[in-house]
């Protein structure tokens, strides 16, 4: 089991690399395109993956991770368990601000309950930030999409007043007490 | 605090909800909330037990005749806010506006597809004993008839369209929190013409400002129903228990599978603790059996049926669909799918 | 004209669309050019009818003729109804030689000598299959031909595709199959589906068919790159793989267009940690229906997406390689479920 590790790379100058983690495969390439073609300052690479762990071949050309997102289409089981399966492979390092969850199909009326209770517990008991985005409309995948980037520039460290840690602090998902206890 | 205790320990369905604060009750609430998206407040308390089906001889309660009607037809399902100045003394004169609304939207040109030269004849009726609880309102079932404008003497007027409002077991703290004006019938079943339907459904809306939406049944339901279903197997003969996904491929792959009742009662008794005291089901064991089924199902076709939908759960005893068709076909558990949908509706329900 | 042949013209002319109705009409030979040339086509269809029928009466025609002109409706649309294909088995050795003059004798020779009232006719369609309509009766009855089956044989290959026929009339159609086929038995190929030609294309394997072997790998360049090079994929290959599977179980292109296969499930309990059903000796009963509009083309993407796990199990892949769509799964039976290895969902 290859963990994926956060320090193990140097950074490269004025880059931040993001790996979008999603099992459909659909709504990543739509904010990979908004992301990379948005962002003119700074070198933000996307690398797209459906799991974790990532192949072995890869791990030379891969980039240091700033951000992993992990997608949830909430409208598909699948799509959880799937998340619940990758994230077993990531190193501990990144649970310091470098994990986000990024939920689709939140407002669905067909959408069981529980799925989205499940991200918001797992996200919870991780400390990181959980956000819902729209996934069927431009203007959703494009506010997605700048939400990701202005906390990928933090993780990477391009943003001088703030950490990764500080943000996540402020940011992260919490979950009432009495929920805890289910 | 002390609602939320009880809710806890309390095995049944409970909805704890958070209401606006001009209802004036429930502001110093704790806020237990999981659910919270901007602009629906509702906040949900999902269930995650409830009583096993249990068969009930409902005729003995229930007008039989009034039963065979509920037994007979496919229902659409909508959720309905509740209602404002709802008399169910009032009914005769429901009738009359009901008529002389859809007559008057038929004349300003909405179509209604019953045929040019009709009049309609609205019937509102109690149900009397389908209601559970002492806060359950009782039951209301509406018919329209039509008949042709120049009917000869032995022309009898034809149901066009049928539909009832119901509320049973419903959450009995939400329905007390309730202002006196307020009645609260949640689950809108109708069976006719669409047109029909939203006229009748815009006729609700502004003479009891209220809010008619139609109901989709999530997977959870759905999944509740076959388990419901499947233990009623050794009271109840349930035939097969038929499950219907549908995978989101191009083109889209439709799945069913239809399992032996004797089987899938097996599995579901190796999973369900028999609890002598009261007999419950955990959303656990629901989903236990529902992995245990899927589970079997990817040994052979290695397909993962979560990647899909689940869109239809059916036995002999009854049929629900995904877009919130349903279809009881045994009057004995009417109660016990009326409770979960009732259930179903009042999650629904925005503040 | 009798009523039986007016029916028959009325059913046949309703289902033909107003563009094809010359062109029908005109490869039936029975109505002469001139008498073509009279006939207004944009007249209602029931209008159209009556003056056609009267030509009909002109020329003498009857029910043989008109079951002609049906013939011809069905030839040229043969996706419609359930075919079922059956298969020839164990050929002598003049099969490859059976002609179709030879095989229209003998056809209708051994089917008039077991059923008294039976009326058939045989058409050869362009790409060697031979059509043939049976009208059925039984000894007391005249053959009804409101209710024909239809049948569908390639000369020289083992298959036959028969369509609307009932219990009663398959041991007859069988036999005189099999003999005038010069062949010792037929079965049943447990294939159905709308589409003749899907049926057919999938038991001649006519449809591009891709191998392990091949090392080309011009399924490449469909899994498109990333548009923007900052953007890398870290499952490309696995991606690439899996269309790869997915290709060679179920044809790449345009596959043939089953509608559904069924499995009938008798095998033990294989869920996830359940003792109690694991342990039982009877199998857990189920029947599994997949339905598509193009079934393979969607197993294909569910393989492709990851919906599916690959390496595609036989119990999907014998559709293509077996050519079937109804399966029996038993312990030890065809489709090896036994072999199956499974993994925890």
């Amino acid at each position: 089991m290859a963990l994926l590790t956060p320090f193990n790379k140097m950074p490269e100058l004025n880059t931040a690399n993001i790996l979008l983690v999603e099992n459909e495969e659909q709504f990543q390439t739509k904010l990979a395109d908004v992301i990379v073609n948005y962002e003119k300052q700074i070198n933000v690479n996307v690398r797209l993956a459906r799991k974790l762990p990532l192949p072995i071949e890869n791990a030379d050309t891969r980039p240091r991770i700033d951000l992993v997102v992990f997608i949830v289409n909430l409208i598909y089981e699948r799509s959880l368990q799937a998340m619940e399966s990758s994230i077993k492979h990531l190193d501990s390092g990144f649970f310091v601000g470098k994990v986000c969850f990024l939920v689709t199909g939140a407002r669905c009326g067909s959408v069981s309950h529980e799925r989205l209770l499940s991200v918001r517990k797992l996200a919870a008991s991780l400390h990181c930030p959980m956000l819902c985005a729209e996934d069927q409309t431009t203007e959703g995948v494009r506010a997605a999409a700048l939400r990701l980037l202005s906390i990928v520039k933090v993780s990477a460290g391009l943003v001088p007043t703030a950490t990764a840690l500080y943000l996540s602090a402020l940011t992260r998902c919490t979950l009432p007490a009495e929920l805890d206890q289910d | 605090m002390e609602g939320r205790g009880s809710a806890v320990k309390t095995p049944a369905s409970r909805i704890v909800k958070r209401r606006s604060k001009s209802y004036g009750r429930s502001c110093v609430e704790p806020p237990s909330q999981f659910w919270y998206t901007p602009g629906q407040l509702t906040i949900v308390r999902i269930p995650t037990s409830r009583e096993a089906a249990k068969s009930r001889n409902i005729t003995e309660k229930v007008d039989p005749e009034k039963v065979a009607l509920l037994v007979k037809n496919e229902w659409k399902l909508s959720h309905v806010t509740p209602l404002y100045r709802f008399r169910h003394t009032q009914l005769k004169q429901y009738s009359r506006h009901l008529s002389a609304f859809i007559m008057a939207e038929k004349q300003q040109g909405v179509a209604v597809e019953v045929g040019p030269e009709t009049t309609f004849k609205v019937t509102f009726s109690t149900v009397l004993g389908l209601a559970e609880t002492e806060e359950d309102a009782e039951t209301v079932f509406i018919q329209i008839h039509s008949k042709p404008m120049f009917a000869a003497a032995g022309d009898v007027p034809k149901v066009v369209w049928s539909g009832w409002l119901t509320c049973v077991n419903g959450d009995p703290e939400y329905l007390r929190s309730l202002p006196p004006d307020f009645v609260s019938l949640p689950l809108f079943c109708t069976n006719g013409p669409e047109a029909l339907t939203t006229l009748v459904k815009s006729w609700l809306e502004r003479t009891f400002d209220c809010n008619c939406r139609s109901l989709i049944l999530n997977s959870t339901i759905l999944n509740w129903l076959a388990v419901l279903w499947t233990g009623c197997h050794p009271t109840t003969d349930i035939r097969y228990l038929k499950l219907d996904w549908t995978l989101p491929t191009d083109p889209s792959l439709d799945i069913s599978y239809r399992l032996s009742p004797q089987d899938v009662w097996e599995l579901w008794n190796s999973i369900h603790q028999e609890d002598s005291a009261d007999d419950t089901v955990s959303l656990e064991e629901v989903n236990r059996f529902m992995t245990g089924l899927e589970s079997h199902f990817f040994r052979h076709f290695r397909i993962y049926l979560s990647a899909g939908t689940l869109m239809k759960v059916s036995t002999s005893l009854g049929s629900a669909h995904h877009n919130g068709k349903i279809k009881i076909a045994c009057s004995n558990y009417i109660p016990t799918v009326l409770t979960l949908l009732t259930e179903c509706a009042i999650l629904r329900m925005p503040i | 004209m009798d009523d039986i042949a007016t029916d028959i013209l009325r059913r046949t002319i309703r289902k033909i669309p107003v563009k094809k109705l010359q062109d029908t009409l005109k490869s039936w030979e029975h109505i002469s050019t001139s008498q073509l040339e009279t006939l207004d086509f944009s007249q209602p269809k029931w209008v159209f009818l009556e003056n056609l029928r009267s030509l009909c009466e002109e020329n003498d025609l009857n029910v043989k003729h008109v079951t002609e002109l049906e013939m011809i409706y069905h030839i040229r649309n043969p996706n419609q109804g359930t075919w079922h294909a059956c298969q020839l088995l164990e050929a002598e050795d003049e099969a490859l030689s059976v002609e179709l003059t030879q095989f229209r004798e003998q056809f209708k020779a051994h089917l008039m000598e077991v059923m008294r009232h039976v009326s058939v006719k045989i058409k050869k369609h362009e790409d060697q299959a031979i059509w043939i309509r049976i009208a059925w009766g039984d000894n007391f009855n005249k053959p009804n031909q409101l209710k024909p089956t239809y049948v569908v044989h390639y000369l020289q290959t083992p298959y036959v595709f028969v369509s609307k026929l009932s219990s009663k009339h398959k041991p007859y159609l069988y036999q005189a199959l099999v003999l005038s086929t010069r062949h010792s038995s037929i079965k049943d190929a447990h294939l159905s589906g709308s589409s003749l030609i899907a049926l057919r294309d999938l038991l001649m394997r006519q449809y591009q068919q891709v191998f392990p072997t091949n090392q080309s790998r011009p399924l490449q360049e469909r899994n498109a790159l990333p548009s923007h090079p900052n953007i890398g994929k870290e499952h490309a290959e696995l991606a690439e793989k899996r269309l790869q599977m997915a290709c060679e179980a179920f044809g790449d292109g345009t596959v043939p267009k089953l509608e559904t296969a069924v499995y009938r499930l008798e095998t033990k309990y294989k869920g996830n940690g359940n003792d109690t059903l694991i342990d039982r000796d009877e199998p857990f009963k189920g029947v599994v229906q997949f339905t598509s509009t193009n079934l393979l083309e969607s197993l294909r993407h569910c393989v492709a997406s990851g919906m599916a796990d690959a390496p595609v199990t036989p119990l999907l892949s014998s559709i293509t390689q077996k050519g079937r769509n109804y399966f029996v799964i038993t312990e030890k039976g065809p489709g090896a479920a036994s072999q199956m290895t499974g993994r925890k969902i």
